[in-house]
């Protein structure tokens, strides 16, 4: 199999300005360009949709297996190995060494950049990061980054999101995004950070949580390259790290992509809103307002993400926790921005927009899930949301147009909210399959598939 | 005649905002304008972006200036009163129970509203419904979507 060639499909460039960016700063950034289309090649021998383990376990292996195997040697199920069946026994092997050869000119783009930066802190940064690459030290690479002051160009390179791995949620898969910070944004988004962090809001159970809310770092950025597993999904934000531990000693970092945002807005979501939603109401929903509110809704949902950060929900949850942990961070997102209306912080007009983008969203998901089951997580969430908004008389559908009641669906998702985080908080596996089986039938999407089959690849 | 709406300041607000245009018409215009200046020498302002980025900046000053004058000439001044008074006015810090959490926030003239820094507008649903309430009251803020019932625990 020729990598190289496939993993183009697995690299996305943006168009990126850089008239911001100093002689010294533009070459940086292109060593770190370099530096992530390299990361491609390695999520492409990672990936494998038509397998739940994907490429991180033996193909025939047994779920029930590896967890006996684990028991004696819990390397196997490290979020940093690769699973391998050798003389019949399972053996894992760090992905430094399975992937050293990959790594090597990635470190080599990283230490050059590095020397050639004039920011000594993000010249650390770097070479903490090609380290980390070649020898496993993810916590360290990380650490520093969360403590160092923001830089104008950041890179998030390394084996990070687990979401192809469907069998346990453990194994971390390859990306890279190299992004420039907008701050006349990133200001914006601070003050509704600041405001929804001001208010203190009740917490489940209070020694579970885990955030640190006044170590939640935030940037929006104009990213240059999206390379691995990203690219596959196009985020348009992300939160990291993902370890609980981490983020309660030292904060996490939230990024907005605005290039993905803006192209997922213009390509999928505004079209979804054409299709799916009454000509009439469609025109009290200008796209100036629709697009402000897409990076508004990315933005609390990553908010909303800090609040479910408890303890042991991912060991209670298991296979499960992804499901429950990405719809609530959604839902819980939404909720946050009721006290901003009452306090005058928002717009009606701004939460209805971020209300009719989640449902556009939810049919984005669907859509990708039909072409990449690493989606499953983020489709059966939003299913559940729809159903949950079905039945509480939030959402009526006819012929697969849509007629959302506001104030219902505000309610009806705060309460949904409550529900999720009680899982996280404090439920057992068992809870969160029977809330699943219960709400997470994808029928709901069918009943828009004649609509939305008109502006996406449906593959049925 | 359309009568043109006060607006309320607290003497905090007042000296910021006029700390701020003084600021803006001594030094923040004639430093952008010499910067449109300077863009337009170097050629054709057709294909000339640091000419577009220096008229946007210019722009958004004129803007905050006209804006800042405006509030300047129509404000009413808030006379601070003493706490003994009881009830919420514009300038009370007032910490409600809401939803059965806790939150605390000063209510001021919409110019001088800082989310970052808990000062919340009296125009917003929170602030019309507060103004007038006296502690101990429970009062039920309503917008078409969203609805919550504060009860203020104090007022300073």
């Amino acid at each position: 199999m020729n990598s190289t060639v496939k993993s183009n499909q697995l690299i996305k460039e943006f168009k990126h300005d850089l008239s911001g960016l100093s002689v010294n700063e533009r070459q940086v950034l292109e060593k770190l360009i370099k530096a992530a289309r390299l990361i491609a090649p390695i999520y492409q021998k990672q990936q494998d949709p038509k397998y739940p383990g994907a490429n991180f376990y033996p193909h025939d292996v047994e779920k029930t297996e590896i967890e006996n195997a684990a028991k004696k040697d819990p390397s196997l199920l490290d979020p940093y190995t690769i699973v391998k069946r050798k003389n019949g026994k399972l053996i894992s092997v760090p992905y430094h060494l399975e992937y050293r050869q990959y790594l090597l000119p990635i470190a080599k783009q990283l230490l050059e950049a590095a020397k050639i930066t004039i920011n000594r802190e993000f010249g650390k940064r770097l070479e903490l990061q090609a380290d980390a690459l070649l020898d496993g030290t993810y916590d360290v690479a990380d650490i520093y980054w969360l403590s160092m002051r923001p830089y104008k160009i950041d890179i998030v390179i390394g084996p990070i999101e687990r979401y192809d791995d469907r069998l346990f949620f453990t194994k971390c898969a390859y990306q890279a995004w190299v992004g420039v910070m907008d701050e006349v944004e990133t200001r914006k988004a601070k003050i509704i950070k600041e405001a929804v962090f001001s208010s203190s809001r009740k917490i489940i159970t209070p020694v579970q949580q885990a955030a640190a809310f006044d170590r939640v770092q935030l940037r929006i950025d104009k990213e240059a390259i999206f390379s691995g597993l990203i690219a596959k999904f196009m985020f348009s934000s992300a939160s990291l790290p993902n370890d609980v531990e981490t983020i309660s000693k030292y904060g996490s970092e939230i990024t907005i992509f605005e290039n993905s945002l803006n192209s997922h807005f213009v390509s999928r979501h505004h079209p979804i809103f054409h299709a799916v939603f009454e000509k009439k109401f469609q025109q009290s929903f200008p796209i100036e307002h629709m697009q402000e509110a897409a990076l508004l809704s990315s933005l609390v949902h990553e908010l909303g993400r800090q609040y479910l950060q408890y303890r042991g929900a991912e060991e209670r949850l298991r296979d499960v926790f992804p499901v429950i942990a990405e719809i609530g961070s959604a839902v819980i997102g939404i909720k946050l921005l009721g006290p901003l209306l009452l306090k005058g912080i928002i717009t009606q007009k701004q939460l209805e927009s971020v209300l009719v983008i989640f449902f556009c969203r939810a049919f984005d998901w669907w859509d990708k899930y039909k072409r990449d089951p690493g989606a499953a997580s983020y489709v059966r969430g939003n299913a559940i949301a729809l159903n949950f908004l079905l039945s509480s008389g939030a959402l009526q559908q006819q012929g697969g147009i849509s007629w959302p009641n506001f104030t219902k669906m505000f309610v009806a998702l705060s309460d949904l909210a409550e529900i999720l985080e009680k899982i996280l908080s404090v439920g057992g596996y068992q809870d969160a399959k029977d809330f699943i089986d219960n709400y997470g039938s994808f029928g709901t999407f069918d009943l828009f598939r004649p609509k939305l089959s008109q502006v996406l690849k449906d593959s049925s | 005649m359309p009568q043109t709406k006060k607006i309320f300041l607290t003497a905090e607000g007042l000296e910021v905002l006029q700390r701020e245009l003084d600021n803006l018409v001594r030094i923040t215009r004639p430093r952008v304008t010499e910067r449109v200046q300077r863009a337009r020498e170097f050629g054709d302002i057709s294909e000339n972006s640091e000419f577009d980025s220096a008229k946007e900046e210019l722009g958004l000053v004129e803007g905050r200036i006209s804006e800042l004058e405006r509030i300047l000439k129509n404000y009413q001044l808030i006379v601070k009163r003493p706490k003994a008074e009881g009830f919420v006015v514009i300038g009370s810090t007032v910490i409600v129970e809401v939803d059965g959490e806790i939150d605390e926030f000063t209510i001021v003239g919409s110019p001088e509203a800082d989310p970052s820094k808990k000062k919340i507008s009296n125009e917003s649903p929170v602030g019309q419904a507060l103004l007038g309430a006296k502690a101990g009251e429970a009062i039920e803020v309503t917008t078409p979507i969203v609805r919550a019932r504060y009860k203020i625990k104090e007022i300073k």
